[in-house]
């Protein structure tokens, strides 16, 4: 069995549900640019009037956290079926990433890296995706790439294919196991719009993954971060890659020019009772009991 | 402005499962261009078919009355990219249309980087103009709507999911304006042994009329258990929200959301879930949302027809005895 080079791509975001429901009314707000078209309606706040997150804590995108951990599983099973492999992580923006790349090479990433950019990509997937790219051939230089299927505040699912586009390897998508086999190939599950198909890919391409039951990274023990102490992740620029970021962000096809709050209220009626027993039978007899007939 | 509407009518492997999975493409599809598109545009349908004998039934699924074919293998997306990108430089169409799902979004964005264009995926209504198109699609998981513009052409649109309950396609006299073969014989795909592993088990999820759903507040796996048991003696459907997926409470194909099924049940009990907008997107079509929760502030609480303020295990588990004793009293 030859060596596999393997990298899996994360992306950090703010944790959404720990902003006051408030924050995301964007009345009063904006519009600090674009819409405004002059229609009549509503056109809420520019881009620029997202939420201020900085207070919130930074997670791993959850789809990518899957990716890392299948990456960890797939080494661990390479390396039990007597091959080798190299394991690499990379992410792209600010220093949120930092603590996350430091528990990867405690958890036995042997690279880690971080391509430093204060530009804010999150509705700029072309771009976000010609970094990956260029990071994998130009500097990691691997043969799998995993990554999550949709992530970050635009988490419109189209990095993964881009990324392929700009490699020229195949994609599979919505994977959610995958596993090596002698020859080098690799067996991989994956959830189709028919449901879930198992395939035989060869390298180099890249998975996509999708909802997974592997869906938490594991935890590096005290040992295991002190093994790695000493140890920074790699910073790099986009020039570094050969990428004019300025360039390829004035080149998104996509612009986002408003954002608008989104109204889910209903009647919310309070279902009166002391017990639990009480309020199941109030709630029985003034809706429940008809509606239940009426299916 | 001419637009195409893409359907992948390839085989998925399964018995019966191509015929259904082009019905649902065709249904949004249908339902989009009816009810999402903001543009009197003339347009047609391209087909992707891999099998000779399901030519006739595709083409009947067509959501326009002018239908291309174009005969091709299996999962081969750069393929039928490359096929749409040289429709795109032919000017067959400037706006491309793509049903939800993984396949979708794959053909919208080789598509797109093929040929110089603008992808936007999951969008829930689009206006053309004569110079961009502008889509609108949910942002920041749900908690936010934005309103996007695409300028490049061609415009390559992959459609929101919330499509694809429309109902039956139009009944429709269908013209074939060409059939091309675009097969290569003797290449080998870059995925080879596709195993179909079980049908799909969401298939009940989408049709229920009657939803249970359980949210991290059951507190374990016990009690995700227990309301599941409590659902299936009140005859309801039951899923689940991500976090007890992902807590391994209950398995993957009971995810209700975003990244689940999205369901438009008649009566939908909401157990212990705070309501949080990529779970909700998955019940907002339900005719009346009951939520049993402990937290008055949880979002669930403000979005739903009915709140009972209590423990979520107890109250479910109470109104099953109740539905149960009702049945034998009858």
């Amino acid at each position: 069995m030859s060596a596999m080079r393997i990298l899996a791509y994360f992306g950090v975001t703010p944790d959404y549900e720990a902003l006051r429901e408030s924050e995301w009314s964007t009345a009063g707000r904006g519009p600090s640019s674009g819409g405004g078209e002059g229609d009549g309606r509503d056109e809420g706040a520019g881009p620029a009037d997202l939420p201020d997150t900085r207070y919130v804590r930074r997670i791993l995108d959850c789809f990518d956290e899957s990716a890392l951990e299948l990456a960890l599983r797939l080494l661990d099973a390479l390396v039990g079926l007597g091959g080798t492999a190299g394991l690499g992580a990379v992410s792209v923006g600010a220093a949120d990433a930092e603590p996350h790349l430091k528990t990867l090479l405690a958890l036995g990433f042997e690279r880690a890296a971080r391509v430093h950019t204060e530009a804010v990509l999150d509705f700029a997937p072309a771009a976000t995706a010609a970094l990956i790219a260029a990071y994998t051939q130009r500097i990691d230089r691997s043969d799998l790439l995993m990554l999550g299927a949709r992530s970050g505040p635009g988490g419109d699912g189209t990095v993964p294919f881009r990324v392929a586009d700009h490699l020229g390897w195949p994609c599979i998508t919505q994977a959610t196991e995958v596993e090596p086999l002698a020859d080098g190939r690799l067996r991989v599950t994956l959830m189709t719009d028919d449901g879930l198909q198992r395939l035989t890919a060869r390298t180099p391409c890249v998975l996509a993954i999708g909802n997974a039951v592997v869906s938490h990274l594991r935890v590096p023990t005290l040992t295991d971060r002190l093994a790695v102490r000493g140890r920074q992740p790699d910073i790099l620029e986009p020039a570094d890659l050969g990428v004019d970021l300025s360039e390829l962000l004035g080149r998104e096809t996509q612009t986002l020019t408003a954002l608008e709050s989104v109204d889910r209220r209903r009647e919310s009626i309070l279902v009166p009772g002391d017990t639990p027993r009480a309020k199941a039978q109030a709630l029985f007899d003034s809706r429940l009991k008809s509606l239940l007939e009426e299916l | 402005m001419r637009f195409a509407a893409v359907l992948d009518g390839t085989s998925t492997g399964s018995t019966d499962g191509t015929a259904t999975v082009v019905h649902r493409q065709s249904a949004a599809l249908g339902a989009f261009l009816r009810g999402g598109l903001d543009a009197r545009a003339p347009g047609e349908t391209l087909v992707f078919y891999d099998d000779e004998r399901e030519k006739d039934r595709l083409i009947e699924l067509a959501p326009t009355r002018d239908v291309r074919l174009v005969r091709t293998s299996a999962r081969a997306f750069e393929r039928m990219a490359a096929h749409l990108s040289t429709q795109a430089e032919g000017g067959q169409a400037d706006l491309f249309l793509f049903a939800p799902g993984p396949a979708g979004t794959e053909l919208a964005t080789r598509l797109a980087c093929r040929s110089g264009g603008g992808v936007l995926t999951d969008v829930v209504t689009a206006e053309a103009a004569p110079d961009r198109l502008s889509c609108r699609r949910y942002v920041c998981s749900g908690h936010l709507m934005g309103r996007f513009e695409l300028s490049a052409r061609p415009w390559c649109i992959g459609i929101d999911a919330g499509w694809t309950d429309a109902g039956e396609p139009e009944a429709i006299e269908h013209v074939v304006l060409s059939d091309t073969d675009d097969t290569v014989a003797g290449r080998p795909g870059p995925f080879e042994d596709p195993e179909v592993l079980e049908a799909p088990s969401t298939g009940d999820l989408a049709p229920s009329r009657f939803l249970v759903v359980a949210g991290s507040g059951a507190g374990s796996r016990a009690g995700v258990e227990r309301i599941a048991a409590a659902a299936r003696e009140m005859g309801a459907t039951f899923g689940v929200t991500r976090p007890v997926a992902m807590n391994a409470w209950a398995s993957m194909d009971r995810l209700i959301g975003v990244s689940g099924a999205r369901t438009a049940p008649s009566l939908c009990i909401v157990a212990g879930a705070s309501g949080a907008p990529a779970f909700y997107w998955g019940i907002e079509k339900a005719g009346v949302i009951v939520a049993v929760d402990l937290d008055e502030h949880a979002p669930i609480a403000r979005d739903a027809d009915l709140v009972l303020l209590d423990d979520a295990v107890a109250v479910v588990e109470e109104l099953a005895a109740i539905v149960a004793a009702e049945r034998e009293a009858r």
